[in-house]
Parts: C-alpha cells; structure tokens; sequence
C-alpha cells in the first residue's frame, strides 16, 4: 500500500502547492516540501529491506484484459532511482523558493514540478510496461510543462516544443517496442519479462524491439543523435535543469537500458547500438561543451556527455560496467545537481551566465565557489573525489572492450573523452572563479545567496566528498543493490576504492588530467582554430524538419479534406452502398420475410405521399436555401409523425424537439449566407449524384423491408422491454436504455455533444477577429430590415409562455423515466422555451437578464452524469448501475425515485448548455453582420411608453 | 352513451371539420397574402377547437376521465397562432409596402410599427425605459 502511495503522494499533492500560495510563497514551498519528504520518508523506511534484498509488490487490476494493470515493485534499481528522484526533488523545492523570482508563478511551478515528480517516481517503481509507459509519457508532458514554464520567452516555448517532439516521438517508438516484447513473453509485467531473456534474445522480433526501445531510451537520455534538444531546454528556470537533466529526466532512458538490462544486453545488436551511441555522445557532448560561453550550455554538454558515458558502460554488457554504471548515475546525480545549482547561483547574483564576462568570483562567492569547484572537480575526475571513482571504473572497462577485434578503439576514444571532459571541468574552475573579474559591469554585484539556495547543493558537494573518500561505506550497500537488480544475478567481483595501484586506467586518468589541462592553457587558440568549422546547427535542421513534416501533412490532408461537403457525403454513401451490396451478395439465397403484411391506412398514405412530395421537391428546389431548409423542416415533421404511427413516441417527441431548434439554428446561420446557392453541378455530377442516392435509398428501403418482414428471435429487444422494470426501475423502455442498459453510450455521447458545442464556439469565437470579422463589418443589409425587430405582441406572448414550457419540460424530464420524455428531450423543450425569449427580445437583452455560463452547464451535466455513474462504486458495483427504491409521499402519491434521474440531468443539463451555447455564437455573429447594438428595451414599441409619454408633455 | 352528448360531440366535430376545410380552401381560394391570412384562422379557432373540445368530451363521457390536455393544445394554440400572423404580416409589408405613399400617417406620437423605431419628434423609447429603470 504504502508503495502506491509513494508513486500517488506527488500526483494528489500537486494540487495543494496550488491552493497554498494564496497563503504565501513560504506556505507553497513548504507544503510542496512536506509532500515530496513524506513521500521519502515512506521509500527510506523500505530502503533497509531492500537493500538486504527484498522486493516489494503492490498490485491492482485495471484493464486486465488489455494486461495493464497497475503493479508496482521496488528492488535495487528502483530504490536507487526513487531515492535520486525524491532526495534531489526535495532540494530543488527548497532550492527553487529562492531561485524564482517574486513575478514568477510560484503555486503552477510547484505543481508542474510534482506532477513531473510523480510521473518520474511512476516509471520507476512500475511493474507493468504498459503502466511504465503511461508514466514515461506523462513525464514528457510534464516536463514540457516544466521547461516552457517561463512561457513569455520564446527560447522556453521553442526548447520545451522540441523536447516535446523529440522525446515524444521516442515514446511512441517504445510503445511499439514494448508492445512487441510483451507479445513475446506474453505478459507485460516486468517481473515476468526479465526471467525470460532467452526467449526474448532468440526471437526474430528481439532485434525490432530492441531497436525501437532504444529510440525511446535514446531520445529521452539525448544520445547522439537525439541529444540536441537537451541544450534547447536550458531556457527552463535553472532548478528545473538542475532536477531534469542530473537526476530526473534524461536518467528515464538510463534507467530503462538499466531495467532491461537482464533481456536485452549480452547480445552484438545491444552492444554495436548501445556501446557505439554511448561512445560518440560522451565524446561529441564533451567537445562541444569545451566551447559554450553559456554556464548552463556547457553544463547541458557536459550532461550529454556524461549519459553518453553510462550508456556505454551499460552498453558494455559485462556485470562489472554496469556497476561503473551504476555508481556512475549516483555520481553524476550528486556532482551535476549541484553544478547545475552553483551555475543558478551565479546567474542569480551577477545577472549572466556568460563564462567571458565571469572571472574571480570565488573571491565574492566563497561559499558558492567553494561549492562550485569541488564538484567541477569530481565531474572532471579529480582524486578523491566520487568522480574519479567512476570514472576509474569506466577507463578499466574500456581498456578491456574490443570493438570490431579492434582492441585500441574504445580506450583513445574514452581517453579522448575524458580529456575533453577535464578541459570544460577545469574551464567552469578557473574561467569563472579563478583569476580576475573580467567584466566590472555585471549587473549585479554578486555575493553568497541566502543559505535556502546554497544549502542544498552544499549537501550534495558533502555526499561529493564523502563517497570519493569512503565509498564502500557510504554508497556500497546502494551499489550493491542496485547492481544486483541490474544484473538480475550475482554481483561480480568488484571493490569501490580510491587506489587499485598502478592500472592502465590511472595512466589514462594521468593524460587526460594532464592534457585536459594543456588544453585549457590554450583554449583562446582553440577557439579561433575551430571558429571557422561548420557546425550543424541542430535547431535550424529541427525546425527545416518539422516545417516540412507540416507542409506534408498539410498537402496529403488537403486534398483529402478539401471542404467539399458533397465530395465526404458521396465517399461515405458510396462506401456505404458499396459495404451493403458486397453483404447482399455474401449470401447467397434470399428469402422474403414471413411476417404478414398490414393494410395501408389513409392516414399512413397521405404521410408517405408528402413525405415524397416534399422530399422531391427539396431535390427541385435546394438552390433556395430558405427553401430548403423549410422543406427539411417539413420532412422532420413527417418522420416524427411516422413514429407517433409506428408506436414511437420517444422518438416522435425527440424528432419534434430537435427539428425546431435545428431549424431556429440553421435560421440564423443562413442569414448571413448568400440566399441562393450557385449552381455547380454539370449534368454528368447531377446524373452520378442522381445514381447514388437512388442506391442509398434503395438499398435502406430493402434493409428496411427485410428487417420489418422477419421476427428476429434473438433481438436484445426482447431482453430490454423484459428486464428494463427489474433492473432499471421504469417503463420506459427507450429511456431505461439510454440511461441504464446503455447508459455507457450515453454519457459519451453527451461528452461528444459538449465537445461539438464547445467546437461551434472556438470555431465562431476566430470568425469575430482577424479576416472574417472584417468581412462581417462590411457586410451590406440587402433586406430592408423590420424598426420592429422585437414586436411587442411577440414579446408579451413568449414571456406568458415562459412558464408553461418550462413546466412541460420539467413534467416530460420528471416523467421520463416511465412514460416517453427523459433528459434528452426535456432539455430541447426547456431550450426552446429559452430559445423563444431570446427571439423574441434580441440575444443580448435576454442574456443580460439571464447570466448563465454555458459552457460550465456543460461541465456541470458531464460531471452530474459521471457522479451519477460513479456513485454505484460506493455501493460496490460497477460504473452507471442504476439503483431505484419507492416513495411514499402524501399528496403527491407513490413514485419511483431512480439514480438514473441524476444521470438524466446530466444529459438534460449538457442539451440546454449545447443548445444555448450554439446560439449565443450564432447571434453574435449575426450582430456584426447586422451593425446592430443590444437593445436595451424588451421590445421597440411599448405602448405603455407611448401613453405615458403625452401625459408628461403635457 | 347518452344520445345528446354523442349529439354535440358530432356536431362539435362536424362545425369542427366544416371550418377546417373552409380554412383550407381560403388557402387556395385567396391569391394575395394579407387575404390569405385570413383563411387559417378559421382553422386554427373554430376549426381545432371544435375537434378538442368534442375530443375532451368523448373521453370525459366514454372513460370516465377528465383531461386537461386539449385546454392546453388550445391554449398555446390561440398563443401561437396571432403571433404567427403578425409577423408573417409584418414580413409582407416590410417586403411590398411603402410607408410613405401606402399608408396613412399613425396620428400617433411615433409612426408605424414596422417601419419606424423613433417617434416623429426624435423621441427614443428607451430614454424612457432607462429612467424607469433607475
């Protein structure tokens, strides 16, 4: 349980940093604190257990039937993570009060970075690959969230866009990937996955998943050639940068190579792949962060270069690198979290991150420098620092790896590696806290920040120290487990020391210092040498890249969308004909129905014969489209009278309902149309027009025929008209449907009405700015327009009105439930009742007068009807079970009260919402048209006004 | 049944009926709009509420139970139906009416409904409403 909570605390958390700040920044930072230390206090009371080797498990079933379910575990390799994720997230809490400035939204930030906190604790204690995927891609949301957070700089929005995309698209490489492995093991747990690493390396999908699972791994830990975004998204706030890219993020891939470890490696593909990228990233990352001027840039390299480094140890596929691996993440989480802080600091206090304005400042920042330099040095590798430790361990690895029989390849390459990585180290040493200032102009004039922003990293630089000096004690027991759940074995033999005598790897540590160090002696040549290289620039080919993604897109969805309304009606009836035809002549008898036939009523025939009538003159007379929408309107009275016929009052009532306001809807959409619509159709469009929709309608008519002239002895009506008073608690077979036996349909169906309605209004609110608004400003009148727009016997009627269709919709909501009516319909009616006063006194008089927000009806019928849903889980059932008991009242009698009723609301209330939402944006459309203002009268000509008036002259 | 209640419900449905059919011939008799309103009301009064109220007897007589739904249908029929007209009128004047050579002046302190907002003298209505309201 307690494992659960430990992934959930940061997620229910991040509301309170929220609601906090109303009581101060102090209150935000400490309640953010207080969540993300709860959540380690509850991780660090399992940590012994773990590390003398016991797993935990937690699991709940979810989806069980796709294998996602929700199952966390806890080894070694989690621990580590989990403690990294928590520990360094709870320094940058405190870190982060003081970093961000008073303007800067402090409760979104800590919300964001919770979020990103639970979604990092997620990926590494899920069990389940499909969960671990939920979590891995709720992590690049969050951290775009995170690094677009200062969202009025352009680099922020650009830089998190990128590591959106980049890391993105990876994800859904590894959905893939991952898809693929558990269809070879046939399990998606973890647990089961990582015993069958034979199986997975001897199947002919291994090298697919591999591959695919790397291109997640790699864009999320910026290997070459992924890692140009990580740079991009240094615009974030520094403790971001410092969270994201020492400890946090760019780890994920880490630490999933590290999680598959026992699968995956061993094999020339993991090696070849994972060795080489891990190879050239340390290296490339390392060369360019030589040249940065900006702190964080070469920071943001140097990170690079570093994951490039464990990568290649964990691509190495021996037990003993991927302990160096391991040892390396908590070395590079310590030294590089509190760089990250230290390069925050300095911007902090001087105003720039420019290394060439910077110079001397250990003099002004004694405490921060001492800081700074101490974990340059460990990243540098400097004896006796933890850097030097792991990076020992990785020069020996080297030495002994063979890339294609070339026994030299990867120790120069790691040597080179490591020079360039003692060249930037020592840079950040003496070009910034060395030597003289070089810019007496900072624009502030820097000092030691307050203890809340160098505490932190202060500590990381002790657990610095404290590892290179004891390491076995401090960090060996978290090693050990660590490794031992990576390996998924035993640990090999290895010791964490600061001398193993005289190795190859000393030698190679010797040079690189050495020649580091010359080559920073000559680093203002080395500039000017490489100035005149040709860079890529990653960005430029970014955006060229996507730019092009767009333009393609937009050319394939073009000229298949290409707004012809005509074009998508025929592909759909003739792709329907066509599915209907080929299922006509799958069988191969047909048989007439055996159900006898009724006699034609006269009533039913009149009814046919205007419904052929009015139907063939809509297709004579469409040019007119006030026409024909009258004649539309006529039709849809027709059909709901055929339903009153066929037994259907539900139905009739709906059809009724919805022909009104489509017709009072469509009204004012045509207004501003042309009145007449061109004529476009040659003769052969007219003639193959002609063809389809004879089909179509032949087609229905026959399926129609065949359907009504059978008895289907297994029809599920059967089952509704049977149960829907046992089970629902009503008679109204229609709406115990629509809100029980379906209900499940329904509430989608009412979110996809709040989601077309919420559309009408974005698509409306863009035409009343920009091009379309002007056109609207120059529209010209052609009508003569009426000085009477709100007659007054108009208004006086619909007011009396008012209260008589609002009861008919209560009666025909109250009564759904047994007899026709329901939600559905009660909402049209009380729309239309609405709908009348708006005509009748303009939009804008009415709307003043009624100050109801649409769009939170909406939301309000969506969430009614999900509480409706949802509060059959109290009782222990499943969602949308409807209960229903029997009251007794005096006067009123005996009725049924049925959940379903909330549930009904729900729909009623999202129908109106829908419904008066599509109209507000229409009319407001048709008042720009129109140039008209809201009136401020119910009506033009009052007649009490017109009396009083001579009485007052006189 | 007693024989004078089937007696009034019959003739209630026959005038009923004759008025409908009367309404509806006046729809094809009468050329011109403004005339042509005139025929639908004749059906929409007499013609429909003969129908109801001879349809509310039969029940109330036959089952035994009184409903009120028939006082509705004509009560938001006899709402509905002028309305109609009004501005089914209005449309036409607005469409083939001059105002200042067809009609004659209001005599009023403001012109013609339709055609006019404003009375004669500049006189605002909503002036009026304003104070009102204040």
């Amino acid at each position: 349980m307690s494992l659960t909570l430990i992934v959930l605390l940061p997620f229910i958390g991040a509301v309170l940093p929220a609601i906090m700040i109303r009581a101060g920044r102090n209150a935000c930072a400490t309640a953010t604190g207080s969540i993300t230390l709860l959540a380690l206090i509850l991780l660090m009371a399992k940590a012994p257990a773990v590390i003398s080797g016991e797993v935990f498990q937690v699991s709940y079933s979810w989806l069980p039937e796709l294998g996602l379910n929700v199952t966390f575990f806890l080894d070694g390799l989690g621990l580590l993570f989990a403690t990294l994720i928590l520990g360094i997230g709870l320094l940058i809490i405190i870190y982060a009060r003081f970093y961000l400035s008073k303007d800067d939204p402090m409760g979104r930030f800590y919300a964001f970075l919770l979020l990103f906190q639970g979604a990092m604790v997620g990926i590494v204690l899920s069990d389940n690959i499909l969960l671990l995927l939920v979590f891995w891609e709720l992590t690049s949301l969050s951290s775009f969230l995170l690094i677009g957070y200062w969202k009025h700089l352009p680099e922020g929005r650009q830089g998190a866009r990128m590591a959106l995309a980049v890391t993105g698209a990876g994800g859904l490489a590894m959905i893939a990937g991952m898809l693929i492995l558990g269809d070879i093991v046939g399990s998606y747990d973890l647990t089961v996955i990582l015993q069958n690493a034979d199986l997975i390396q001897a199947s002919p999908m291994y090298v697919p998943a591999l591959v695919l699972i790397l291109l997640g791994c790699f864009t999320k830990s910026a290997q070459f050639p992924f890692h140009f975004w990580l740079p991009h998204a240094m615009a974030a706030p520094t403790p971001v940068s410092a969270y994201l890219h020492s400890a946090t993020m760019v780890k994920a891939g880490i630490f999933l190579m590290a999680r598959m470890w026992p699968v995956l490696s061993g094999t020339p593909e993991w090696f070849y792949i994972v060795a080489t990228a891990g190879l050239v990233t340390m290296v490339l990352g390392a060369w360019i962060a030589i040249f940065k001027h900006d702190l964080k840039g070469l920071l943001a390299y140097s990170t690079v270069s570093h994951l490039g480094l464990i990568t290649m140890l964990l691509g190495f596929g021996t037990p003993i690198a991927a302990v160096a691996g391991v040892f390396h993440i908590i070395n590079h989480a310590t030294f590089k979290a509190a760089l990250f802080m230290t390069a925050g600091i300095i911007d902090h206090e001087t105003g720039t991150r420019d290394i060439r304005r910077l110079g001397g400042l250990l003099n002004l920042m004694p405490i921060a420098g001492t800081i700074g330099i101490i974990s340059a040095a460990s990243m540098a590798g400097i004896i006796p620092l933890n850097g030097f430790l792991s990076k020992e361990m990785m020069l020996e690895e080297a030495w002994h790896t063979m890339w294609l029989d070339q026994g030299w390849v990867v120790p120069l390459l790691a040597t080179v590696g490591a020079i360039f990585s003692v060249a930037y180290s020592f840079r950040f040493i003496f070009h910034v806290w060395m030597g003289k200032p070089r810019d007496e102009n900072l624009p502030h004039h820097p000092h030691d920040p307050p203890f809340g922003m160098w505490g932190p990293p202060a500590l990381l630089t002790v657990l610095v120290v404290l590892i290179g000096l004891f390491p076995a004690v401090i960090a060996g027991p978290l090693v050990a487990a660590t490794s031992s759940a990576v390996i998924g074995g035993e640990l090999p033999e290895y010791h964490l020391a600061l001398w193993h005598g005289l190795t190859p790897a000393l030698g190679m540590s010797v040079i690189a210092i050495v020649v580091g160090a010359l080559l920073l002696m000559r680093h203002g040549a080395l500039i000017s040498a490489t100035a005149n290289l040709s860079r890529p620039d990653a960005k430029a080919m970014f955006d060229c890249a996507i730019a092009k993604l767009v333009a393609l897109s937009r050319v394939i969805s073009d000229n298949l969308h290409n707004g012809s309304l005509q074009r998508y009606l025929s592909v759909m009836i003739v792709a329907s004909v066509a599915i209907g035809v080929s299922g006509f002549y799958a069988e191969p008898d047909h048989t007439a129905g055996t159900r006898e036939l009724l006699d034609v009523s006269p009533a039913a025939a009149i009814g046919w014969v205007l419904l052929v009538v009015t139907s063939i003159a809509a297709v004579v007379m469409h040019h007119n489209r006030l026409l024909s929408l009258l004649l539309v309107g006529v039709i849809g009275l027709i059909v709901s009278l055929g339903f009153i016929y066929l037994s259907a009052p539900d139905l009739a009532l709906t059809q009724i309902s919805v022909e009104v306001v489509t017709v009072i809807l469509m009204l004012l959409a045509l207004n501003i149309l042309p009145k007449e619509t061109p004529k476009e159709s040659l003769p052969g469009r007219k003639l193959r027009d002609g063809v389809v929709s004879i089909a179509a309608g032949l087609g229905i008519g026959g399926a129609i025929w065949a359907i009504m002239t059978r008895d289907l002895p297994n029809s599920i009506s059967a089952y509704h008209l049977a149960n829907s008073k046992i089970e629902g608690g009503g008679t109204n077979v229609v709406n115990v449907i629509l809100v029980d036996f379906r209900g499940f349909d329904t509430f989608g169906e009412i979110i996809v009405l709040g989601i077309a309605a919420l559309s009408i209004f974005a698509l409306i609110e863009t035409v009343t700015q920009g091009e379309a608004a002007k056109r609207l400003a120059n529209w010209v009148v052609s009508n003569r327009r009426s000085a009477d727009r709100h007659p007054m016997m108009m208004v006086v009627a619909t007011r009396v009105m008012l209260p008589l269709s609002l009861m008919v919709g209560v009666y025909i909501f109250l009564r759904g439930h047994n007899e026709p009516g329901g939600g559905f319909i009660a909402g049209l009616v009380v729309s239309v009742a609405l709908v009348m006063q708006y005509m009748a006194s303009g939009f804008g008089w009415t709307q003043n007068r009624m100050k109801v927000n649409y769009h939170g009806m909406i939301g309000l019928g969506v969430i009614a009807a999900a509480i409706t849903g949802a509060s059959a889980w109290v009782a222990g059932l499943p969602f949308l079970t409807s209960g229903f008991v029997h009251v007794h009242l005096p006067i009123v009698g005996e009725f049924e009260l049925a959940s379903a009723m909330g549930f009904d609301l729900g729909v009623f209330l999202t129908v109106v919402g829908a419904v008066m939402l599509a109209l507000a944006k229409l009319s407001q459309v048709e008042r720009m048209a129109e140039h008209i203002d809201v009136n401020l009268d119910p009506m033009d000509h009052d007649p009490s006004v017109r009396i009083a008036t001579p009485e007052k002259e006189a | 049944m007693p024989f004078i209640v089937e007696l009034i419900i019959s003739l209630l449905i026959v005038i009923g009926g004759l008025f409908l059919l009367v309404g509806s011939f006046g729809m094809l008799k009468l050329r011109d709009l403004l005339p042509r309103l005139h025929a639908p009301t004749k059906a929409s009064t007499v013609g429909v509420g003969g129908v109801l109220i001879a349809s509310m007897l039969y029940f109330w007589v036959e089952r035994g139970h009184f409903t009120i739904h028939e006082l509705l249908i004509t009560l938001f029929i006899f709402l509905t139906a002028p309305i109609t007209a009004n501005l089914i009128a209005k449309a036409y004047m607005l469409l083939n009416v001059d105002p200042h050579s067809d009609l004659p002046p209001s005599k009023q302190n403001e012109g013609w409904a339709t055609f006019d907002p404003v009375g004669p003298e500049g006189y605002d209505p909503s002036e009026e409403y304003q104070e009102k309201e204040n």
